[in-house]
């Protein structure tokens, strides 16, 4: 009895210990490595011709910090999106009769923006910080220019016009950075692709001068950018034109008789299509009564001059996230003001100076409790049929909730 | 012997009087100055902000200060939602960088982002970082003494100089006359020397590493009605720091 007693005994404590280990094992690793992140609900809907369409996301990310000694750190975020209700969006329900009537009607099915649940590690990367330079090797995010909204010398990322502070994807690179001084930094970085040729190259120098910060670009890469009026069966895609692009750019930003200033210029040199420029002038200020407002004009030679010359390679590049605008010229405008402490109010219009439209987007936002954010946009386009920001584009809006733990 | 001893006292003791009576608002502000620009310091504070219908927000930040303030580093550790972010103010928060960490984006801001609430607490950046400005952008001049929160006090009236970068056209000061510590400051608006806008007030000070320090600060807004208060949970003087931390790249880190 005494026997079955002491096996019976050594059996739980098995399993106590069992259980107990990996929950040791937990908890020394997470000493060592720190775990937070979010969770985001996000309802987005669309009034569209007598329609009210709906897309609900839900995201959770989970990011990880180690300082695996006192110059090596490593940071990591795992993402999980869920999308429900309208998750295949067509284009074409956005676009004007005149761009659409020369699609065949057997190709309108292709032209479908799809919502699919993703679940991808993201900023996956390790980081030497050597006594004279540091080293960041893996998935990362390259933040390139001054601008708010319109960055043209940032090859990398294209930021959304209605939310443009939304986090960007990271990029698998090697990078590193070298401080001269302590004012000058030079930075290289390779982002490989399946050749060296195709791998994209980016030298900076950046530096100081009196009030103001600036910095000179070099980038290579290839841009694949499509045809969206030739689908290639075979691919079962549209056809890619993939094209070398070398980029000579200039950023500034500082300060000019007590406003902010900022400005970006671009020199795009592609290899087989025309050149094209583009630039972007920014200002802000803050009043005693803590109102925020700024401007910020974008222009770019690769957006058209006139609304009539938009075609569906403009509006699918567009949309795509392959160019970052269809309008030669834009300005954007934004004003906010804190209601209470936790509550702030804002509006920005976006004006195309090519098409004469205008989408204006009112933002409120509101600190619930230390940890809980919560967000409204709208979105009203008030331009005339066919410009960039068209009445028949739909209005609608965002509501967002974000937990952070 | 003890008529020498009892008269060498009585000439400190005169002595003591006198230097306090004769010092004016100027010498004030330099000793009050020179008590608050250490060389360097490092610190981790708890912020609470506190609305008018009482809810309250909490942050706590760590902060690195070198060359008696002109150089200051903020990083926040709490609450989830802002850890990591970071300020870099240089030149006496004539600039200011600030780094967000989800999008590794540094964004340089303009003077007037000083006005700024930080995270919307009722401490603007230029509360938090404005080194030599008491001597630099305001001429100080000595008004009656008074007693404020049961201690003899100076009180200093200072008036923004002309073409001084400060967002307050005016600050009353009181400072104790035992160690030059300023424990009320208000604070008057921009355009209206008339208008309170903000008090500051700096309590439970202690003497560390040979430095008075208020452990506590509260700066209450009257236009709002809210209150801030600022917690010290440690704070450390004359540290060794390396100049390369207040740069971009060490914001980033």
């Amino acid at each position: 009895m005494r026997g079955l007693e002491t096996s019976r005994f050594m059996r739980k404590l098995l399993i106590l210990f069992i259980i107990l280990m990996p929950a040791g094992q937990i908890a020394i690793a997470q000493d060592m490595v720190d775990i937070f992140g979010y969770y985001e609900t996000q309802y987005m809907g669309t009034a569209l011709d007598q329609e009210y369409l709906a897309l609900y996301s839900n995201k959770l990310r989970i990011d990880m910090n180690s300082d695996v000694s006192d110059n090596i750190s490593f940071t990591a975020n795992f993402n999980y999106i869920t999308y429900h209700g309208k998750t295949q969006w067509n284009i074409l329900d956005f676009l004007p009769e005149r761009v659409i009537s020369d699609i065949p009607a057997e190709m309108r099915g292709f032209y479908i923006l799809p919502f699919d649940d993703q679940n991808f590690l993201d900023n996956a990367n390790v980081r030497f910080a050597f006594e004279h330079f540091d080293l960041t090797a893996g998935k990362q995010q390259i933040s390139l220019g001054t601008g708010y909204v319109w960055n043209p010398v940032d090859l990398f990322n294209i930021k959304d016009v209605l939310d443009p502070t939304y986090e960007q994807p990271g990029h698998n690179a090697m990078r590193v950075d070298i401080p001269i001084g302590m004012d000058y930094t030079l930075s290289a970085l390779y982002s490989p692709d399946d050749s060296w040729k195709a791998s994209a190259k980016l030298a900076r120098f950046k530096g100081r001068i009196w009030r103001f910060d600036y910095s000179f670009v070099a980038i290579e890469k290839i841009w694949r950018w499509h045809d969206y009026s030739k689908f290639d069966m075979t691919r079962y895609s549209f056809a890619e034109l993939p094209e070398r692009r070398r980029l000579y750019g200039v950023t500034t930003a500082g300060e000019l008789l007590g406003l902010g200033v900022w400005a970006e210029y671009a020199k795009n040199n592609m290899e087989e299509t025309d050149d094209f420029d583009a630039m972007v002038i920014g200002t802000d200020y803050t009043f005693d009564f803590q109102t925020y407002v700024m401007a910020e004009y974008f222009h770019n030679t690769i957006g058209k001059s006139d609304d009539s010359q938009y075609d569906i390679n403009d509006w699918m590049r567009l949309m795509a996230g392959e160019q970052k605008t269809i309008c030669r010229d834009q300005v954007y405008a934004y004003i906010q003001h804190p209601l209470t402490d936790f509550i702030q109010f804002g509006t920005s219009g976006i004006f195309s100076l090519t098409d004469n439209s205008l989408a204006l987007v009112p933002t409120l936002n509101y600190s619930y409790s230390d940890n809980v954010e919560l967000m409204a946009y709208f979105n009203v386009n008030l331009g005339a049929d066919g410009t960039a920001y068209s009445q028949s584009q739909g209005s609608g809006g965002l509501l967002r909730a974000r937990i952070y733990f | 012997m003890k008529k020498v001893l009892f008269t060498g006292l009585l000439l400190m003791l005169m002595t003591t009087v006198t230097q306090g009576e004769e010092l004016n608002g100027e010498q004030i502000i330099e000793k009050v100055n020179d008590l608050l620009n250490i060389e360097t310091s490092q610190s981790v504070s708890k912020m609470t902000i506190t609305t008018t219908s009482g809810k309250q927000r909490t942050f706590v930040f760590e902060s690195w200060s070198m060359n008696s303030g002109e150089k200051n580093l903020i990083r926040y550790l709490e609450p989830r939602r802002a850890k990591g972010q970071a300020t870099l103010m240089l030149n006496h928060s004539d600039d200011i960088w600030m780094f967000f960490p989800r999008t590794q984006r540094v964004r340089k801001l303009a003077t007037h982002a000083k006005k700024q609430k930080m995270e919307g607490s009722d401490f603007s950046y230029e509360d938090m970082g404005s080194g030599d400005a008491f001597i630099d952008d305001f001429i100080s001049k000595r008004l009656e003494d008074e007693e404020m929160m049961d201690k003899e006090c100076y009180v200093l009236e200072l008036t923004r100089k002309p073409d001084a970068s400060m967002s307050y056209s005016r600050l009353i000061m009181w400072v104790t006359k035992d160690n030059f510590y300023p424990i009320v400051i208000d604070y008057y608006e921009e355009d209206d020397a008339t208008r309170h806008e903000k008090r500051l007030v700096q309590s439970d000070i202690r003497v560390i590493d040979g430095i008075p320090t208020a452990m506590k600060a509260v700066m209450m807004n009257k236009n709002d009605n809210t209150q801030t208060s600022m917690e010290m949970v440690d704070v450390k003087y004359n540290v060794e720091l390396d100049e390369n931390m207040f740069t971009e790249r060490s914001l980033k880190k």
